[in-house]
């Protein structure tokens, strides 16, 4: 193996994936924390503690931005680099750049979320960077782009691998999408603040439009891209289908871009958009479930490895997540069902749906297949991997269940009249209706957190093995010299 | 037929027409004839292709420590 | 050479032009017609761009991150007219750079708050929330009291405003146009040159955080508050004349 190791090490650059694996987990740990807390602090607003850093609103931004940035897109820089490597069988191209995206993304998160608890925001949800983090994360784009697509040109074969597709349009999207949020007229050229160059309804196509899609292209395409590299890998069989995944591609690239729309029905955006909107996102339906079925479909034949394999049972689980939500989602892109769900917990529901229960679970089981291949090892525990599925899984149920209760009985509420044709509840009824969901909500959460926990733990223990073991190879391979020597 | 092309209100229904021919259009390309369909389904094995571990390491479950490296 | 599915999987160049084509319609149909659609924003009288006090009050609603919790926008639905007044507007927030209409109400819309309680209500309920709501659970927000209002650099932010199309005036035409448009009180506020004068002489005037002696970032946040949904008269229009912009 010792051979077998050097020749991998030499053939791709593995640092990197190394590097953005690790950083992963780290603002995994902190964001998915910060969501826990503030989740904590609308079931017991004594957390607040009066102290402007740690209020609601401004830890909000900084919970969405270190797991979508932080945790989902340090996981998306590992698992493209590895991918890209793996499928083109070329090195990286450019380390140096490489490790620039590292750094510069890394600088552009910590610089970015200690602004929000400071105060530092552009109020746009999901696009809360200031205008100097956003210059920062294009040129970091910019560069990641010529990394992927430069190593695309260098491969040693001339078919481009389908997961790479996926991650190519996550790459193209949103840079489109960044840059056109983004736009704004800075205060001062040494001012943090700035003003969005869109207004009013303008301003909120423009903001769905992005946010939707940091959905579509950021927390789906990238992850569908993982998804037709390591499920095939990890179950040692090729993907389902070959030829659904063409149409699956075309047509979630194409179709995602239309629904943003639906999060302002009933809003006083015209009514002609949201409603072309909330025709794509139920035609989406199609291609998402295409693709869901394309993965699961892959253990076709082979579904006794969900007994003996807990790797699988990560990344089967996500799918079925992401068949759910992506059920879920058109459903609530109904005009009468967006009526009662928006602005409630439903909301919040459905997205941590699929972002704990399809992102963070294909994340998990993608890494725990990458790490054991990095560091040339295999992971220290078993049982741990099953601990953390079961931790999750509980997480995500008791979350999700929570939400229902508290959004749909929130909605129930706010549109009851009593016999007199009387508002029947004030608006602080509901909110006291929903303190025991909020509490169950924040519980799911430390469940969630928990299990990220023992991954970092089983992790580290898995490098500090492979170290150990590295090094007692090098000293039995020297006294192997010694002795030939003597 | 010019005519109902170039009203305004008629660009809807055209462009689901265009949009629905053109998706069948890819599908029945995609999903016709047995030689294609043979070499679409070829390139799924990319992933296969670079297998740097030996049989022993490919299985998933987490293989016992002891166990032979080769 | 005879074009198949392959001539895209194996060119890179192909891939990304052709990617770049399906992800730019959706946008483009649905965001380019909002700029060129005459009822997009329906024409009312009385909207009107935020005051130098009322916009300092908006930046720091927005830096507190208030949108995470309130909604903006009122739907045109029986409940939401009972609750909140009537529904949300276009035109409404046609100077809002950025929107603030939200995404989730985990505390009540506040897109028609404006005037519904008085200056004393927001400042106790702002400082302590549950001292007058007991089940509230917003968080305190103590230093709006405390701190100093910062606006030194209210010039160049309305200058920034400006550039992004709010009609805030430097040169004496713009001033004139106000003038026709707006009022001469109004168009006095909207004066970039006044503007420091402008948002000491409104807080004083309108005594928001209870203190005549100090300039506080409550002053400006409540203003901000007590503005929201009030420019529009709705009793001039007839109910239908908004529907015809839906």
């Amino acid at each position: 193996m010792a051979q077998g190791a050097v020749a991998v090490d030499t053939q791709y650059d593995y640092d990197i994936v190394k590097k953005f694996a690790i950083a992963a987990l780290f603002w995994g740990v902190l964001g998915m924390t910060a969501g826990t807390y503030i989740a904590a602090e609308l079931a017991f607003p004594f957390l607040n503690f009066d102290m402007a850093e740690i209020s609601f609103g401004r830890l909000r931004p900084g919970h969405t931005s270190m797991v979508i940035f932080g945790f989902g897109g340090n996981a998306l820089f590992a698992t493209s680099y590895y991918v890209v490597q793996r499928t083109s069988q070329a090195r990286l191209w450019n380390g140096g750049l490489a490790n620039f995206t590292f750094w510069g993304w890394q600088a552009a998160l910590a610089i970015g979320v200690i602004g929000y608890l400071n105060g530092i925001t552009d109020g746009k949800e999901y696009a809360e960077f200031p205008w100097y983090v956003d210059i920062l994360i294009a040129v970091v784009w910019v560069a990641y782009f010529l990394v992927f697509v430069q190593t695309l040109r260098r491969r040693s074969q001339p078919h481009i691998y389908v997961a790479n597709w996926f991650y190519l349009a996550f790459i193209l999207a949103t840079a489109i999408l960044h840059i056109f949020r983004n736009l704004a007229v800075p205060v001062g050229l040494f001012h943090p603040e700035s003003y969005s160059v869109y207004a009013g309804v303008q301003d909120a196509m423009v903001q769905w439009w992005y946010g939707h899609n940091a959905v579509g292209f950021f927390l789906t395409a990238a992850f569908l891209g993982m998804m037709y590299y390591f499920v095939p890998k990890q179950a040692g069989r090729p993907i389902y289908s070959y030829r659904l995944s063409i149409i699956h591609f075309w047509a979630l690239s194409f179709m995602y871009m239309w629904v943003g729309g639906h999060h302002l029905h009933w809003t006083a955006l015209p009514d002609w958009t949201s409603s072309l909107a909330a025709a794509f996102s139920i035609m989406l339906l199609m291609p998402s479930w295409g693709g869901m079925i394309n993965g699961i479909m892959t253990l076709s034949g082979a579904w006794e490895k969900l007994r003996t394999d807990p790797i699988m049972l990560f990344l089967i689980t996500a799918l079925s997540f992401y068949g759910m939500s992506t059920f879920e989602g058109p459903m609530m892109s109904l005009k009468s069902v967006n009526a009662l769900s928006h602005y409630t917990d439903w909301t919040v529901g459905h997205v941590h749906s699929g972002a704990l229960g399809w992102v963070a679970m294909i994340s998990f089981g993608s890494f725990y297949h990458l790490i054991p291949r990095l560091w040339d090892t295999r992971m220290w525990s078993t049982s741990l991997i099953y601990v953390h599925f079961w931790l999750a899984t509980i997480g995500i149920v008791l979350y999700i269940a929570a939400m229902w209760v508290s959004g749909i009985g929130q909605g129930l509420m706010l549109r009851a009249f009593d016999d007199y044709g009387n508002l029947a509840y004030t608006f602080i009824e509901t909110v006291q209706f929903m303190h025991w969901p909020l509490v169950v909500r924040m519980l799911g959460g430390m469940f969630f957190v928990s299990g990220i926990l023992v991954m970092c733990f089983n992790v580290a223990m898995t490098i500090r093995a492979a170290k150990q073991e590295q090094a007692a190879l090098q000293g039995a391979m020297a006294a192997k010299v010694a002795r030939a020597g003597a | 037929m010019f005519e109902w092309l170039s009203q305004m209100e008629n660009t809807k229904p055209l462009a689901l027409v265009i949009f629905f021919v053109t998706f069948v259009g890819i599908v029945i390309y995609v999903f016709s004839g047995k030689k294609r369909a043979k070499r679409l389904e070829s390139y799924k094995n990319i992933p296969f292709l670079d297998d740097d571990k030996p049989a022993s390491q490919q299985d998933p479950k987490v293989a016992d420590k002891d166990q032979d490296n080769g | 050479m005879k074009f198949t599915h392959e001539s895209i999987e194996i060119n890179a160049g192909l891939m990304i032009v052709l990617t770049l084509l399906a992800i730019s319609i959706g946008g483009l149909v649905e965001i380019v017609p909002l700029y060129y659609i005459n009822d997009t924003v329906e024409k009312v009288e009385g909207v009107r761009p935020y005051t130098p006090l009322e916009q300092r009050g908006r930046d720091i609603y927005i830096r507190e991150g208030c949108y995470t919790c309130h909604s903006q926008m009122v739907r045109p639905f029986r409940d939401e007219d009972m609750r909140y007044g009537h529904y949300s507007l276009a035109a409404e927030s046609k100077y809002d750079h950025p929107f603030q209409w939200g995404s989730k109400r985990t505390g009540p819309d506040l897109a028609r708050v404006g005037g519904k309680y008085s200056n004393t209500w927001h400042v106790q309920h702002l400082n302590s929330p549950r001292d007058v709501v007991p089940e509230s659970i917003m968080p305190n927000y103590p230093w709006l009291l405390k701190n100093d209002l910062d606006y030194s650099d209210i010039a160049a932010r309305m200058r920034a405003l400006r550039i992004v199309g709010v009609p805030y005036s430097d040169t004496d035409e713009e001033y004139q146009a106000n003038v026709e448009k707006f009022g001469a009180e109004m168009a006095a506020q909207f004066d970039i040159h006044q503007a420091d004068r402008n948002l000491v002489a409104q807080a004083e005037k309108g005594n928001f955080d209870g203190d005549r002696s100090r300039l506080t970032e409550m002053d400006a946040l409540v203003a901000y508050l007590q503005v929201l949904g009030t420019m529009v008269d709705f009793s001039k229009y007839d109910e239908g004349y908004f529907t015809e912009f839906r």
